[in-house]
């Protein structure tokens, strides 16, 4: 109960907060909920599963690109678009999870990269579907079904990113909540033991994977609209470190941790960009010494406060 | 020779030329995953970090020879600061995923130094005067540096070889690579071997870095293409296997060389199915053991 009113709340205040913000500052700020998105897609395969994907970007480059070729070829309504991707996304995310859940540790990232580099290289091999380096340009917003509209200007499509972004995440956070979740934390911290007690571990990581693919290509699939184009970078390697990035920073394991992570990440980056161009050398700083000294992230490290200060009232030691 | 069979010969020439190279970024990469079990992100920033010092040097001194000498030192001594004062306060962790993510750091932070100190201009210093020239290779021309690049690959993989089998260090990282408490157990500073062996790799992909330099210049973004390269090679061959690193340079070079002649738009894709391939039938790699 308490939570659904914190979700409505949260939902009020962030519908409102267009009516406040200025028009340029709106077009940050819808990419930075959709790399929210992204990044909170992550969050469930490395903060629940301990499956530390390093191709992630396969997961938004398959829902970009599957909106972008279902928006130009076909002329799909928005919407439809957008959930057909997601779905293409979530089909071909079955094999990729599971051959890479054959593997675990570091071999499970350095598959997860290859599956991403090989969609990298497929965009250059299957140049007249792709547009190969070019990419594709001039993504439409084709109107709904019952002529609805609405979502074709910026304001719009601020609510539909947000109503996504609210959605996933009271999807996720049921989730990893349920059942479902209990067992996939018990795969995170003993695997072996997991087994042992007779639950299909495989099975598990594989859900997990073709879930956080399906959320990821969800966040793909809004920003190709957006932002009117889709280019091969989104599939390459530095975009999947750099949300693995945000997810450790902001706190793996939270969910709300990486959404505010990359989307705070985002915006700050626009913002340092444009007054100093030594940005990447301070965020690589600040992320070797998120890793080293405060490995739960900013949220994490909140928590972690606020139980010990809890903690110590009750026990009268620290 | 007729025109095919030289065209093989070229191409297979070619190709372990490429092979070379790679050869020196892979070799590190899996020497380190052998000890350390990271991953090191950073190892294609290293390597371009190597070729950005090599540039200086023959600007200032003149001598490529001086440059080959003096860039892995200085390169090694950095890898060896970075493993000192920050690598080392991840090892009591568990998850491998701390390395990943401290590397991938650590190459943000390089590339952006590299770019603020050499700017973004590509910078060539071009094929050193007396490696200039074509030889004949079986009758069919070839160029001399390229066949500099192959006896320098197969004479360091012949060094290596024999430092990690004859010498006492060479024993000791082996040693330590199979089980580390062990021999911290019997007395050996595993410390020390971390970071030497550490060093040891950066050296080597600075070594590539500055022979790579004078075929394709040194340019931002060198390393970001190079260790995923070296990423495949060391995933085929079997991570922290030597010999795998090898074998993996060999296989790698071939698709790539063969793979950009005969098929121009998949070379990039085979490299991957390659390695996806041989992970689905041997998840450890090649000549690697399943973790």
């Amino acid at each position: 109960m308490r939570f659904a009113l914190t979700v409505l709340l949260v939902a009020g205040a962030g519908a409102l907060v267009p009516l406040v913000a200025p028009a340029y500052a709106l077009t940050i700020l819808i990419e930075a909920l959709i790399f929210g998105l992204f990044a909170m897609s992550l969050d469930l395969m490395v903060g629940y599963g301990k499956l530390y994907s390093f191709g992630h970007a396969a997961a938004y480059g398959l829902g970009a690109y599957g909106c972008a070729l279902l928006l130009t070829r076909l002329q799909l309504p928005l919407p439809a678009g957008i959930a057909l991707a997601v779905l293409a996304t979530l089909l071909i995310a079955l094999p990729i999870a599971w051959i890479c859940t054959r593997s675990t540790g570091v071999s499970f990232s350095m598959l997860t990269l290859a599956f991403a580099q090989l969609g990298y290289a497929m965009l250059f091999r299957f140049k007249e579907i792709t547009g190969g380096s070019d990419g594709i340009d001039g993504i439409p917003r084709p109107a709904g079904p019952f002529g609805i509209t609405w979502f074709q200007g910026k304001l719009g499509y601020f609510y539909l990113v947000w109503a996504c972004l609210l959605g996933s995440y009271v999807l996720c956070r049921a989730i990893v909540r349920s059942p479902f979740g209990a067992v996939l934390a018990g795969i995170r911290e003993n695997e072996a033991k997991t087994r042992a007690l007779g639950y299909n571990t495989r099975g598990y990581k594989m859900a997990t994977v073709v879930l956080a693919y399906g959320v990821g290509g969800l966040a793909g699939a809004l920003y190709a609209p957006f932002a009117g184009f889709a280019s091969p970078e989104l599939f390459f390697w530095l975009v999947s470190g750099r949300v693995l990035i945000m997810v450790i920073v902001g706190g793996a394991g939270t969910l709300v941790g990486p959404i505010l992570g990359g989307a705070v990440f985002l915006m700050l980056e626009h913002e340092l960009s444009r007054v100093t161009d030594v940005w990447p050398l301070i965020f690589g700083s600040a992320f070797i010494f998120f890793v080293i000294f405060a490995p739960e992230g900013i949220l994490g490290l909140i928590v972690r406060r606020r139980a010990t200060a809890g903690q110590g009232t009750v026990d009268g030691a620290a | 020779m007729t025109g095919f069979l030289g065209f093989i010969l070229t191409q297979c020439l070619n190709a372990l030329s490429q092979a070379a190279i790679l050869f020196f970024i892979a070799c590190g990469l899996t020497l380190i995953f052998g000890i350390m079990r990271i991953v090191n992100f950073a190892h294609g920033v290293i390597f371009m970090l190597g070729a950005y010092v090599g540039y200086t040097i023959i600007a200032v001194t003149g001598s490529f020879v001086l440059s080959l000498i003096v860039a892995p030192i200085v390169v090694g001594a950095v890898g060896m600061a970075f493993e000192r004062t920050l690598l080392r306060r991840l090892y009591g962790r568990r998850d491998g995923g701390a390395y990943l993510m401290v590397t991938f750091g650590l190459a943000v932070v390089l590339s952006e130094a590299i770019r603020l100190v050499w700017g973004p201009q590509p910078l060539g210093s071009g094929i050193p005067d007396f490696l200039r020239g074509i030889v004949l290779v079986l009758g069919q021309p070839f160029p001399l540096y390229r066949v500099f690049l192959i006896g320098l690959g197969i004479a360091a993989a012949l060094a290596v070889w024999q430092f990690l089998e004859r010498t006492r260090a060479g024993l000791l990282i082996r040693a330590v690579s199979q089980n580390a408490e062990m021999v911290h157990a019997l007395g050996t500073d595993v410390d020390l071997v971390r970071t030497g062996v550490f060093g040891l790799g950066c050296a080597m992909a600075a070594l590539g870095g500055v022979l790579a330099a004078p075929l394709v210049t040194a340019f931002l973004g060198m390393g970001t293409t190079t260790v995923i390269d070296a990423f495949v090679i060391v995933i085929i061959g079997g991570m922290g296997s030597f010999l795998g690193s090898i074998v993996g340079s060999l296989l790698v070079a071939v698709v790539q060389v063969f793979g950009a002649y005969y098929f121009q738009d998949l070379a990039l894709a085979l490299m991957y199915a390659l390695m996806l391939a041989i992970l689905v039938a041997r998840p450890g790699g090649l000549l690697g053991k399943e973790e």
